[in-house]
């Protein structure tokens, strides 16, 4: 089931972690008055307070080096915490500057906010990141193409596959590390009791049964030979309990020999060295080949 | 037990609506269900040999006709749900039977088959659709909640050809447990993502209350949701389960259909039964 050389080497599959360093980013996006409810921003402010440094000691012992996709007002009011995550090894990806929810943008106003990103990247760092994910909302029509033209070489936002792959037409040299609800700790972790996040105050899950999913998803990735991609939140998962959760499936992980550890980057250059292109089923296919017929139909018929 | 798989893929609202064409990552979330979930489904069926049945949109067999084709040619059931997951409760009676005809015709053309059981997408429709049904030429649907066995739709007593409900229940439904999105918001509060093993754990003692009384248990699961590789271990776990006490009929909705017509007759049965 599993194709020969798919990864390197004797591994099976592929396991890589990303991390969005959110601080209090996601409350002042999701709570239009969030500036003065210092409580509210207190739940964000515990990433950088608490969880970067213990979410950087947990990789550190199981010798994972991550992407951390940094807003880059982040990267500005966070220098210290930036230069640890850089200093121990780890990359970092580009996630535009505070949040912004993309489909509220257009294609240049995406890409503005994408440069000024990369810019402070340059300042702050001496140099710019390959990796980009969108924080909120959709990629404008030609965002794939204009990415591979600033030299990103991966991208990590659709949800179409448990493996790499590439993007359709103009922009084949753009590799996707397609990302899963349910291999990220946001939905099972997120809360804020006033003003409410989740909308509807939705009990905060079980930390033990995260856990059993998680594992039960990876114990499959690998027996399938696939790409698992973990999306983590030093605000969330860095809480002293849930930490030793995280510890407890990093162990599970490397109890394998035979999973490729890997950052994004290494992935993508994997891809990009031996993968087929897409097949014609592939949803980004599929939807790159029906897209202006479809709007179209619809413009034309309203329905 | 029947079970059952409505293969939406990326149809419904947001496409009804157009949005999705500005949405690609969502598309793309839909898209994985025929282009990862449903292979990891029929390769799963296969190794129990087990036959299912498969409630699918015409769009995603026009766009993904090979995996469909794969799917009828393992022996599995394909089934009515509509063109883009239209809900018929916001059709007129026309507008259904335009979309079931646009459909049978993408079946015949693309896999040389037609419909005969149909399942409503997201639920309600329109108390004359069962008579649109029946003069269609559907042998049953798999739309309502209201019972754990099969039955025939009370109006087919007055003078229709009979037409069986095998009532689908949302205890069996993988949305209500393990479906999660954000923007849109699904489920609409934001509740979280259920714990695989409970989620088991409740569809074991469905499945064992329902063998228990001998009744027909059919599910809504989506190979977008369930098709994921942990969760399709799950399936694995759930139906060696069923397996074990060796006296449960595994068959389509068509097979269970076809056998309640011929050993029910339509006046033995009723919905309120």
């Amino acid at each position: 089931m599993i194709s020969p050389g798919r990864w390197p080497g004797n591994y099976r599959s592929a396991f890589i972690v990303t991390v969005e360093f959110d601080a209090d980013l996601r409350i002042r996006a999701l709570i239009p008055d969030a500036a003065e409810r210092t409580k509210s921003l207190s739940v964000g402010q515990y990433g950088a307070t608490r969880g970067v440094t213990r979410l950087l000691g947990t990789l550190e012992r199981s010798h994972i080096r991550a992407t951390w996709f940094i807003p880059s007002e982040n990267l500005e009011r966070q220098q210290l915490h930036c230069a640890a995550i850089v200093r121990a090894g780890h990359d970092l990806g580009n996630m535009g500057v505070a949040l912004e929810d993309l489909s509220r943008l257009d294609l240049s106003e995406q890409l503005h906010l994408i440069d000024t990103a990369q810019a402070a990247f340059r300042r702050g760092t001496g140099r710019a990141p390959i990796a980009f994910r969108s924080a909120r909302g959709s990629y404008a029509p030609g965002l794939p193409a204009a990415l591979v033209a600033r030299g990103f070489a991966w991208s990590s936002s659709w949800r179409g596959d448990d493996l790499p792959h590439f993007h359709a037409g103009v922009a084949r040299s753009l590799v996707e590390l397609p990302i899963h609800y349910e291999l990220d700790d946001y939905g099972y972790f997120v809360f804020n009791l006033d003003p409410p996040i989740p909308a509807g105050s939705a009990r905060i899950a079980s930390t033990r049964e995260v856990l059993g999913n998680w594992k039960t998803e990876f114990a499959a990735y690998r027996d399938e030979g696939l790409c698992f991609v973990l999306t983590l939140h030093p605000e969330l998962i860095a809480a002293p309990g849930r930490i030793a959760m995280l510890r407890e499936f990093f162990d599970y992980i490397r109890s394998f020999d035979d999973v490729w550890v890997a950052t994004g980057g290494e992935v993508a250059s994997w891809w990009t060295k031996t993968a087929p292109p897409n097949l014609p089923g592939h949803p980004v296919e599929v939807f790159d080949r029906v897209r202006d017929g479809e709007l179209e139909r619809h413009r034309s018929t309203g329905a | 037990m029947a079970l059952a798989f409505d293969l939406d893929g990326p149809t419904g609202d947001a496409m009804l609506s157009g949005a999705i064409w500005n949405r690609p990552e969502y598309f793309t979330l839909g898209g994985y269900g025929p282009w990862r979930g449903l292979d990891r489904i029929l390769r799963l069926l296969e190794s129990h040999g087990i036959r299912a049945t498969f409630f699918t949109p015409a769009w995603v067999v026009e766009n993904w006709p090979d995996a469909c084709r794969r799917l009828v040619a393992a022996g599995h059931e394909i089934a009515h749900h509509g063109y883009r997951h239209e809900k018929f409760w916001d059709l007129s009676l026309d507008r259904q039977r335009d979309v079931i005809e646009l459909s049978q015709d993408i079946f015949q053309r693309e896999l040389g088959t037609r419909a005969v059981g149909f399942r409503t997408p997201s639920g309600d429709w329109r108390v004359q659709t069962p008579a649109l049904l029946v003069e269609l030429g559907f042998e049953y649907s798999s739309s309502l909640r209201g019972d754990d066995r099969p039955y025939f739709h009370a109006d087919a007593l007055a003078g229709w050809e009979p037409l069986v409900e095998i009532p689908a229940r949302s205890e069996m439904d993988d949305y209500a447990s393990l479906a999660f999105t954000t923007d849109p918001n699904w489920p609409s509060g934001g509740d979280r993502i259920a714990s695989y093993d409970l989620t088991l754990d409740n569809w074991r003692r469905e499945f064992d209350g329902y063998h228990d009384e001998g009744l027909c248990l059919t599910t809504i699961f989506h190979p977008k949701v369930v098709g994921t590789p942990g969760r399709v271990a799950l399936l694995d776990r759930l139906i060696t389960h069923m397996k074990a006490p060796g006296d449960v009929w595994f068959a389509t909705c068509q097979s269970v259909s076809s056998w309640w017509r011929t050993n029910q007759g339509v006046t033995t049965g009723e919905s309120t039964s």
